[in-house]
């Protein structure tokens, strides 16, 4: 199949690649740029683990076409620390316990950061509406919401909100 | 108050840093050198003979590299029993569902892997087919399985006590049939596995697995090759539940085409794949007939259960003796008679499920409901009066160490408000209660022990070494924190090497609960005896007694003194310019009578520990829709010590998730002739975060005095009680009981209505 050139910022760095029509997104970050962070595990648009940012909103990468993320900002899970300086959000993930297997995390992640840049103190129902996009097996998703909840928010009653501090 | 430094502590766990980075490998994320992509052609037949394989054309694609059939197999089966062997890696006679294994493609991309599976021509004889066990039993057709007349695979009899003579003098019997179809694991990441060759003859592998040493043994057997040859590697796991504790097909299949093409192969699951062709769990039909004396107290109880076993049945024993097992564990039973089957049918293949038995264990509660209810006793009472108490023997006898079961009820009950809530809600409005109690282990043979080995490094840092494995519940976290913990360390000193068979001892893997009671022992114990050497060390240094040191944060200090210290760091390099070892191992092998065999002789000590679980949930009815609401669930187990609340209490959640919420409102498969008709995401209804209740979670301490530390288990018994608590309290809010399970909405509307038009229904 033609190969097509096209231009991403993936993770604030302007990236050249050539596609083939059909790649999804997520096979190019994957196979292309090794960017495994990133998963699939539906490929169909329900599970939400291959979700990643284009230009700040949160999209399925699994459905979206390489050809149309061109020349757009690409934010992926491997986008979310400053070098070792993990985010807040990503620190809130690990002190509140909501990580479990871990398949899930990626996707969770980028879309609770998503929702946190437009709504930096989000009530716990916005979060579990915002999330119902990801789905995750291990966690009941108690975890998962107070993490969101609590980054940059804490909450004196949590006893997970110190920890680390 | 223990004084202990890290168990017992809110850890957050060491492997999440690398899984919110996205750095963790899964095995899809495998880039080996050269590799190729594998595909697996699968039968689109529920039951035929294979007539002719034709390969030439695949084979002779280019970008092609290996083609394998049957042919190419030893033509060893597995089956994790002697007499369960009937499974095939790659099928050369007979398929038995849709979806088995009879080739396999390896080629340069995942495009032409899948056109040359195309171009792989079998030629079958459809042969009649079976999908249900009970169509299974009576069928006059070809067995799925020549040996086995009627489709019979297993037939389990427990029978102890009188158990008619005791129906003859109970005051109240009642007979109940309670049904479920197939629920299934849906982990969240899919199949995959990664396979290669190296010049030794050595096969090197990458899969989720539930042990890395039960994946050794049948790959060593399939390739007739030493078990030292095969190097099953750690990765990163994507969630088990139950479902990944044996050998795939796939397993063989890729390690085969990557011998045949000399290159490594990987295949990955589509999300269908993982569905139909790992394992499922399996549909049941369960009877239960109760007898009780006047107070409620059963006195006699007979189980009849049929668990639909699909094509091989590998670990059917172990299947239909579980549920089984849960009830004799978590009840008191005067006398009981159980008769449970496997049955080959053409579907799909079957394993241990999180929440092995959902019609079985919430039809239990169910009819104990029925029970109280019959003779003005309520839900609480009527457990109380019949759960398990310490230093009982369950009907199978074995002994009961720690019991905290009363306390788990007395706790969740006081904190849902039950005794507030239960027979004064509004209509449409519930409350339920379910109690269970599940084995930490069971008899495993040769690979029943764990033994793990320490050696410390000249930095005083120490590495680990366990065969236990993490499915992504928190093992890893759970041996680092034991060793820190016995050496005086801190979690990050220690480092740990894992599940990966060539560098670790055998492991029983994550089965059965056993990975903290049997592979956290081994670490803690292989702990305590590497300390004792860096004591005797520092004894002489310090001019004291071994006996009166302790060690914490990375010193070795004098108990009654503790200013009187020496860095770990300083005794290790002293004990090695004095020719000293620091190295130390230790194992543990839990004390089962290993007389007891599933089906020949199902009596005798069956593990160390039990743990006990009550679970208590609210929720709304909507009659219009038939739509739940669940308001609060209170998950409250008996764990024996929580080595870590933030590990438990996720364990906890997830478990309401998966055994309540998905397990007994949503989470069902369809089936048309013998196809799965939801094998995916988008039809098959997992819970979402908007779905899910609040949790309040409660952990219980009963130490049980051969656990490391006291611990048990975590989680398991809320998972299973979870299920009873959700039948219960929606059978509650409708006033109707349930027994069909998973209670959707359909099932829940014809309840109401059927309810309404009953003649002596006087209310609204
Ligand atoms: S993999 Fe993209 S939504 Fe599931
Ligand atoms: S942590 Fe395993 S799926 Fe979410």
């Amino acid at each position: 199949m033609e190969k097509i050139e096209i231009t991403l910022t993936i993770n604030d760095k302007l990236r050249e690649v050539s596609v083939a029509p059909n790649d999804t997104l997520l096979e190019v970050l994957r196979e292309k740029f090794d960017l495994t962070g990133s998963k699939e595990s539906c490929g169909e648009g329900v599970c939400g683990s291959c979700t990643i940012q284009m230009d700040g909103k949160p999209v399925r990468s699994c459905l979206t076409l390489a050809l149309e993320a061109d020349g757009c900002r690409i934010k992926t899970v491997e986008g979310l620390a400053n070098g070792d300086q993990l985010s807040d959000l990503q620190e809130s993930f690990i002190n509140h316990g909501a990580v479990q297997c871990g398949f899930c995390t990626p996707g969770m992640l980028i879309s609770a950061d998503a929702l946190l840049q437009n709504n930096p103190k989000p009530d716990e129902k916005t979060v579990r509406k915002t999330l119902a996009g990801n789905i995750c097996r291990c966690t009941g998703y108690a975890k998962i919401v107070d993490a969101v909840c609590h980054t940059g928010n804490p909450d004196n009653q949590c006893p997970d909100c110190k920890t680390g501090q | 108050m223990s004084d202990y430094t890290i168990i017992g502590k809110r850890m957050p766990r060491i492997d999440s840093r690398a899984k919110v980075m996205g750095k963790a490998k899964f095995t899809a994320d495998l880039k080996l050198p050269g590799m190729l992509v594998g595909k697996i052609k699968r039968s689109p037949y529920a039951h035929a003979r294979i007539l002719n394989i034709d390969t030439s054309k695949a084979e002779a694609l280019p970008g092609v590299k290996s083609v394998v059939t049957g042919k190419d197999t030893e033509g060893v089966k597995w089956g994790v029993f002697s007499y369960t062997r009937d499974q095939q890696f790659i099928q050369m006679e007979k398929v038995r569902y849709i979806g088995d294994e009879v080739a396999g493609v390896a080629a340069v991309d995942e495009e032409t892997a899948l056109e040359a599976l195309d171009l792989i021509e079998v030629e079958y004889e459809e042969l009649p087919a079976v999908f249900e066990s009970m169509e299974a039993l009576a069928s006059q057709t070809e067995p799925i399985h020549e040996d086995f007349p009627n489709n019979i695979n297993v037939h389990i009899n427990i029978e102890t006590g009188e158990v008619d003579e005791n129906f003859k003098r109970a005051h109240y019997v009642r007979e109940d049939t309670f049904v479920a179809p197939e629920d299934s694991y849906f982990m969240a990441e899919p199949y995959a596995v990664a396979a290669r060759f190296d010049y030794d003859g050595c096969l090197e592998i990458w899969c989720p697995n539930g042990g890395p040493h039960m994946k050794s043994k049948p790959l060593s057997n399939a390739f007739k090759i030493p078990l030292h040859q095969v190097k099953v590697r750690k990765i990163t796991i994507g969630g088990a539940f139950g479902g990944r504790s044996e050998i795939c097909p796939a397993d063989y299949i890729c390690a085969l085409l990557a011998k045949k093409a000399d290159k490594p192969v990987k295949i990955e699951f589509t999300r269908e794949e993982n569905s139909i062709a790992t394992r499922q769990g399996h549909a049941m039909i369960t009877t239960h007939k109760t007898g009780v004396d006047k107070d409620g107290r059963v006195l006699a109880r007979e189980t009849t259960c049929y668990l639909d076993g699909g094509a091989y049945i590998s670990t059917g024993p172990i299947a239909v003796s579980v549920p089984f097992l849960s009830m004799e564990q978590v009840y008191r039973m005067e006398s009981v008679r159980y008769n449970g089957y496997s049955i080959y049918t053409n579907k799909p293949i079957r394993g241990m499920i999180r929440t092995h038995g959902r019609c079985f264990a919430a039809g239990l509660d169910t009819q104990l409901d029925m029970i109280a209810e019959h003779l003005g006793i309520d839900p609480v009472e009527m457990r109380l009066r019949n759960v398990r108490k310490p230093g009982e023997h369950t009907n199978t006898k074995s002994k009961v160490g720690s019991c905290a079961m009363d306390e788990t009820i007395h706790k969740a009950v006081e904190r849902s408000g039950f005794k507030d809530k239960w027979g004064k809600l509004p209509p449409f409005h519930g409350i339920g209660i379910g109690t269970n109690a599940v084995q930490v282990g069971f008899p495993m043979g040769i690979r029943g022990g764990s033994q793990s080995f320490i050696k410390f490094n000249e930095d005083g840092e120490a590495t680990v070494m366990s065969g236990v494995v993490d499915n992504g519940q928190g093992n890893d976290n759970m041996l680092v924190q034991i060793a820190a913990e016995e050496l005086g360390l801190l979690p990050e000193d220690i480092h740990l090497v894992s599940a990966d068979t060539e560098t670790t001892s055998s492991d029983p893997g994550s089965y059965s609960q056993v990975s903290t009671f049997v592979g956290g022992q081994a670490v803690q114990i292989a702990a305590a005896n590497c300390r004792k050497k860096l004591f005797e060390v520092a004894a002489k240094v310090l001019k004291v007694k071994a006996d009166t040191l302790a060690a914490k944060n990375r010193l070795i200090f004098v108990k009654d003194n503790p200013e009187k210290s020496i860095p770990i760091k300083k005794v290790v390099r002293i004990s090695l310019t004095n020719f000293n070892s620091v190295n130390a191992e230790g194992g543990y092998w839990p004390k089962v009578d290993m007389k007891r065999e599933w089906v020949s002789n199902p009596y005798g000590q069956m593990c160390e520990a039990f743990s006990f679980g009550t679970t208590i949930v609210e929720v709304k009815v909507d009659p219009d829709t038939g739509q739940v609401e669940v308001l609060n669930a209170t998950a409250c187990q008996d764990v024996g010590k929580a080595l870590n609340p933030l590990v438990l209490e996720g364990q906890f959640e997830g478990a309401i998730a998966m055994g309540g919420q998905g397990g007994m409102l949503t989470e069902y498969h369809e089936w048309k002739d013998g196809r799965c008709l939801n094998p995916t995401m988008l039809d098959y209804k997992l819970p979402l975060a908007c779905d899910m209740p609040n949790i309040d979670t409660i952990i219980v301490e009963s130490i049980e005095p051969k656990g490391p530390y006291g611990a048990k288990e975590a989680g398991m018994s809320i998972a299973m009680s979870a299920a009873q608590g959700y039948s219960a309290a929606v059978s509650n809010a409708i006033g109707v009981y349930m027994d069909s399970f998973p209670l959707t909405p359909d099932k829940i509307l014809a309840a109401i209505k059927e309810k309404k038009s009953r003649p002596q229904n006087k209310e609204s």
